[in-house]
């Protein structure tokens, strides 16, 4: 059960979308996007863009990388972390 | 928003253009037209600085933002009328230099970039097939690893600075199974047993800059020349053409600059049935949409080079950068020698040439055509999933 509000709530009706446009309706936590074809090389700056604007967080060149979005459960875990950083960012402040 | 370059950046440009109109375009019409690349004019960039703009000071660069980093560009653009130099150094910075400064291991950006960023070493990136072009991620060359190896084959065309580079990074499918997932970048020395330079390239423009064909017969590479992970050569590409669309038509600027004052002093030396051409409505207002389309070409550019200065990506506005600065540069050409009447249209007055250059921009880092397919992607049409909602305004 995926909790309102949270990460994956967040993130899993851009994927779905991605998904069905690519005739692929079921999407588990650990299904690699990228072998799928859910996301190409387009679709994950755009995977990033949605992430910058949803959760307004900064995400690097060098983190455009699939060990980051190779799934539902990679993108959760590298948004939480960032997230994360952000939040002791401002705590320190 | 500012529109304003600080007082640093201008003096910088300033020293750019003064540089570049000194020392790099000697013998440029024979060198055209013999297709002669400038060892000389390449070493005197590195010294000047150029190709390290953007890499940190660590590894011997100028560790200039992207806004500086074009602003250096547009000022080469403009000083420098050896477009095939800029191309070339263009190449080996965003194809070679980013990828290795961006995805690279510490160990791989202490051996190659000081390197790439004095000059001693040129880089390029192999990605073009004969086969796969705008598609491009249906490469057929092949990589197996073996042991603590990897072994490479395939062909490669239409690559830049392929008779100079000491450093290739080459991108090939390691599982095509995975299709595009699977293409993987390696970096690999020329010395390498199995790589070649199989054909020398003849081109229309951007003629000083040396291009050809490469063939890799079980080249084998180390493991640790890897760049980045196994399956992460799709996004290395596209990251380097994302900085490389809106770094390469900086110069591009400066060269539609230097065609709108050509024409300008020409317009108003010129005269005919007693007075200036440049009073003519019909070459006035060519002048003034000359101006009008170099200006309209700057704010989409600096655009982009903003957004990426401030750390944002800049994919799709690189796109309309890259599509509407190829267009204009062109137009810009075609006015300046229709100003230039019978004189712009011969070789001595130099104008011909960027006309040759500037067709290249509409073919080079993505044809237009795919840059529209990028933009049109991010509004959820063409072959891209349609779920995202059209990117809003950054700012």
């Amino acid at each position: 059960m995926t909790e309102p509000g949270s990460i994956k709530a967040q993130l899993m009706p851009f994927v779905m979308e991605n998904a069905q446009s690519k005739g692929i309706n079921q999407v588990s936590d650990d299904d690699s996007l990228t072998a799928s074809g859910i996301i190409d090389s387009l679709g994950v700056f755009r995977l990033v863009s949605f992430l910058e604007e949803t959760f307004a967080v900064r995400i690097g060149d060098e983190e455009i990388v699939n060990d980051n979005f190779e799934s539902v459960r990679t993108i959760e875990k590298f948004v939480a972390a960032k997230l994360a950083a952000k939040g002791e960012k401002a705590a320190t402040r | 928003m500012d529109f304003a370059w600080s007082e640093e950046q201008q003096a910088f440009r300033r020293e750019v253009i003064r540089f570049a109109q000194q020392e790099l375009n000697e013998n440029l019409i024979e060198r055209d037209l013999h297709e002669e690349f400038s060892w000389d004019a390449w070493r005197k960039c590195a010294k000047f600085g150029i190709q390290g703009l953007p890499i940190p000071q660590e590894y011997g660069g100028g560790d200039a933002d992207m806004l500086t980093t074009v602003c250096g560009l547009e000022a080469l653009g403009y000083g420098c009328r050896d477009n095939g130099l800029i191309f070339s150094i263009n190449a080996h910075m965003w194809t070679s230099e980013i990828p290795i400064l961006k995805f690279g291991t510490e160990a791989q950006k202490k051996k190659y970039l000081p390197k790439l960023v004095s000059g001693e070493w040129v880089g390029l990136h192999a990605m073009t097939e004969p086969m796969s072009g705008s598609d491009a991620f249906s490469l057929l060359s092949r990589a197996e690893r073996k042991g603590d190896r990897y072994v490479i084959n395939g062909s490669k065309t239409f690559i830049t600075n392929a008779q100079n580079a000491e450093v290739i990074i080459v991108f090939a499918n390691l599982d095509p199974e995975k299709g595009a997932a699977g293409i993987t970048a390696f970096i690999l020395d020329k010395d390498t047993p199995g790589f070649t330079i199989s054909k020398k390239l003849h081109k229309m423009g951007l003629r000083t800059s040396p291009m050809a064909e490469l063939s890799f017969v079980d080249c084998e590479v180390p493991v640790e020349n890897l760049l980045g992970k196994e399956g992460g050569g799709q996004t290395i590409f596209t990251v380097s053409m994302e900085w490389e669309r809106i770094c390469i038509m900086a110069s591009h600027l400066g060269a539609m600059q230097r065609m709108l004052e050509t024409s300008v002093k020409y317009a108003k030396e010129r005269r005919q049935f007693g007075q200036a051409i440049g009073n003519f409505p019909p070459i006035s207002t060519k002048i003034a949409d000359m101006d009008i389309r170099l200006e309209t070409a700057r704010l989409v550019l600096y655009k982009a080079a903003w957004l990426k200065s401030q750390g944002k990506h800049a994919l799709r506005e690189g796109s309309i950068a890259k599509a509407y600065v190829a267009d204009a540069c062109i137009q810009q050409a075609l006015d300046a020698i229709q100003i230039h009447g019978g004189y712009g249209y011969m070789t001595e007055y130099q104008i011909e040439r960027e006309l040759r250059d500037a067709i290249s921009g509409k073919i080079y880092s993505g044809t237009t055509e795919i840059q529209k397919k990028i933009i049109a992607g991010f509004h959820g049409l063409s072959d891209v999933p349609s779920a995202a909602p059209a990117r809003r305004e950054q700012g």
